[in-house]
């Protein structure tokens, strides 16, 4: 799945804060985005999703053969044509155990029905078999309970958004928060589903150790502009990404 | 005997809407202060319908339950993608709405005069209280049963997740907006269906019924009871409307001097009982952690002692009265 943006701006009364000519996101696999804070990268994770209306250009998300414009749909159509993004800020189901959690992510939304309410069977084996699996890889202090501390929350977001097999995952800085062997086995399984061909990533990440070992092409946003795409070697190497974020 | 059954069928409109409330608030969010409006605006319909258009009762409630469908569908469309205060005061303009079209729309409603007399469904002389009582009864049962299963269900966990996240929810592919609006509007209906089966109950209907104390009851019964349980609002009513409006002010036995106290003894009792369990309860009696099938099984055992105690008691009482009488038999003989 690829993402194409074209004029793509965002005002809030009239305060522009991001503009982005014209970009593509997801030929590369598992790419990076980076800019110093304040650059406009959670508002354009959040234009890309529907989360935020733009206020010119537009969005087209593009699948094999098939276009569609995401300007005319709804943040939950993006989800349910397979673009998902994990969130930067603790969200969560506080009544919701971390099964149920996993479970709701999981089920498809054809099967929350009022007639389904009469159905005896309420539990799906195969998506029970893949919880199982998410909680054997990954230690909750009850698993069977609720997550706890914010890094369970945030590690309960992520695993969310895998559970629904999405063909594109956008990552808003998916290592705050959690503790760093957590995060290497967050991204050693993104690899691993990247290299299968299953999704395609985008990180927005202040850790730029992990952006160069995992990237293989990196998006550089300043003051809301795209200004530098390239290979990790490449950007590291760029004069306006040291002077506008390494502070060299 | 016709005041009891009377009072128990009230008993029973109070939980369908409390069933009701506790899926639109407990379940989605959704804060409706209007409850009394739809079920005054069903109550009127039904009325409506019957005196002034003569309908038969089984028509009436059918066009009754599509108006009342059509008119929630219509104000969830303007009002659920509003924040939750905004809710709030439209659902409470609504049902002052109702009301004052009650009164002002006299060639309908026959305004402050009332509109009367509403027929029984069942025409059996005698007993036609007691088969709609009987009636409304397996209604309630039957949606207390459907609410249990809702829990559990798939649709159940995603009403929580609205409730709890409506962003999030969004972001992971639920139409958040539509399960609101299907929601609120089934449950709206089945709100005005309970107006309407209280007109026969009440036979005369008057602007004076559709007030805000309605709503509060209903409201008070659910946060008293545990508006995220399965049961609370059942339990709400028990201990509300049942205890105090049934129990206590009809049949508690007091002396005819201070008979006059009851009202404000009973007035009294209520505030510290809501003060007390928003103090150490505050998410009502039963909270989301009680388990469903615990407290049916507490209420079924409690059901079956009683029933035990009172076979025993009147085995007991029968075979006293038995041993009287041949004692004084015996007494006789001799």
């Amino acid at each position: 799945m690829k993402l194409h943006m074209r004029n793509l701006t965002k005002s809030y009364h009239s305060h522009p804060v991001l503009n982005v000519g014209e970009a593509t996101l997801g030929e590369h696999g598992l790419e990076g985005l980076i800019g110093p804070n304040g650059a406009g990268k959670s508002t354009l994770m959040g234009l890309l999703t529907r989360r935020i209306a733009p206020t010119t250009g537009t969005v087209v998300l593009e699948d094999g053969e098939m276009n569609h414009a995401l300007n005319p749909i709804r943040s939950h159509q993006v989800a349910q044509l397979g673009l998902v993004k994990t969130n930067q800020r603790i969200q969560g189901f506080p009544s919701l155990t971390i099964r149920d959690n996993l479970r709701f992510a999981a089920t498809s939304h054809a099967q929350e029905t009022y007639r389904g309410v009469m159905d005896d069977a309420q539990i799906d084996e195969e998506i029970e078999a893949e919880i199982d699996s998410y909680l054997e890889t990954f230690t909750f202090a009850e698993p069977d309970g609720f997550a706890n501390s914010g890094g369970e929350k945030k590690l309960l977001d992520i695993l969310r958004c895998f559970i629904m097999k999405p063909r594109m995952l956008l990552m808003d800085e998916p290592t705050a928060g959690l503790p760093d062997d957590v995060t290497k086995k967050v991204m050693d399984l993104v690899k691993s589903k990247v290299k299968s061909g299953d999704m395609t990533v985008i990180i927005v990440e202040h850790d730029l150790e992990l952006i160069w070992k995992y990237c293989s092409y990196v998006h550089f946003l300043s003051e809301g502009e795209m200004l530098f795409h390239g290979t990790p070697k490449d950007v590291k190497k760029n004069r306006v990404v040291a002077e506008k974020y390494m502070g060299v | 005997m016709a005041y009891l059954i009377f009072s128990l069928s009230l008993l029973l409109i109070y939980i369908g809407l409390a069933q009701m409330l506790h899926v639109q608030f407990g379940l989605l969010g959704i804060p409706n202060f209007g409850v009394v409006g739809f079920w005054g605006l069903g109550m009127y319909a039904v009325g409506i319908m019957q005196v002034q258009l003569d309908m038969s009762f089984v028509d009436a409630m059918v066009l009754n339950a599509l108006l009342l469908a059509a008119v929630s569908y219509g104000l969830g469309h303007l009002i659920l993608r509003l924040e939750r205060q905004a809710i709030l005061c439209a659902t409470i303009a609504f049902s002052a709405i109702v009301a004052l079209l009650a009164v002002t729309e006299k060639w309908m409603t026959m305004g402050v005069v009332g509109l009367g007399t509403i027929r029984q469904p069942f025409r059996i002389f005698g007993i036609e209280e007691i088969l709609f009582f009987i009636f409304l009864l397996i209604l309630i049962i039957g949606i207390q049963f459907y609410i249990l299963k809702l829990h559990k269900s798939r649709l159940g966990r995603l009403m929580i997740a609205t409730r709890d996240n409506e962003e999030l929810a969004a972001s992971l592919g639920k139409d958040t907006f539509r399960v609101k609006l299907i929601a609120f509007t089934l449950t709206s209906a089945i709100m005005g269906i309970l107006g309407g089966l209280s007109a026969p109950l009440n036979q005369f209907l008057t602007p004076n019924m559709i007030v805000p104390s309605i709503t509060f009851a209903v409201w008070i019964s659910l946060v008293l009871g545990g508006k995220e349980h399965a049961l609370g609002s059942m339990l709400g009513v028990f201990v509300t409307f049942g205890l105090f409006d049934i129990l206590i002010e009809t049949y508690a036995p007091v002396s005819p001097e201070f008979a006059v106290l009851v009202p404000n003894v009973k007035l009294f009792l209520y505030g510290a009982l809501l003060v007390g369990v928003l103090v150490f309860r505050p998410s009502g009696l039963l909270d989301q952690r009680t388990p469903s099938d615990a407290v049916v099984g507490t209420l079924g055992r409690g059901v079956l002692k009683g029933a035990v105690a009172i076979h025993q008691g009147v085995t007991k009482g029968v075979a006293t009265v038995q041993g009287k009488i041949e004692h004084r038999k015996k007494g006789g003989g001799t």
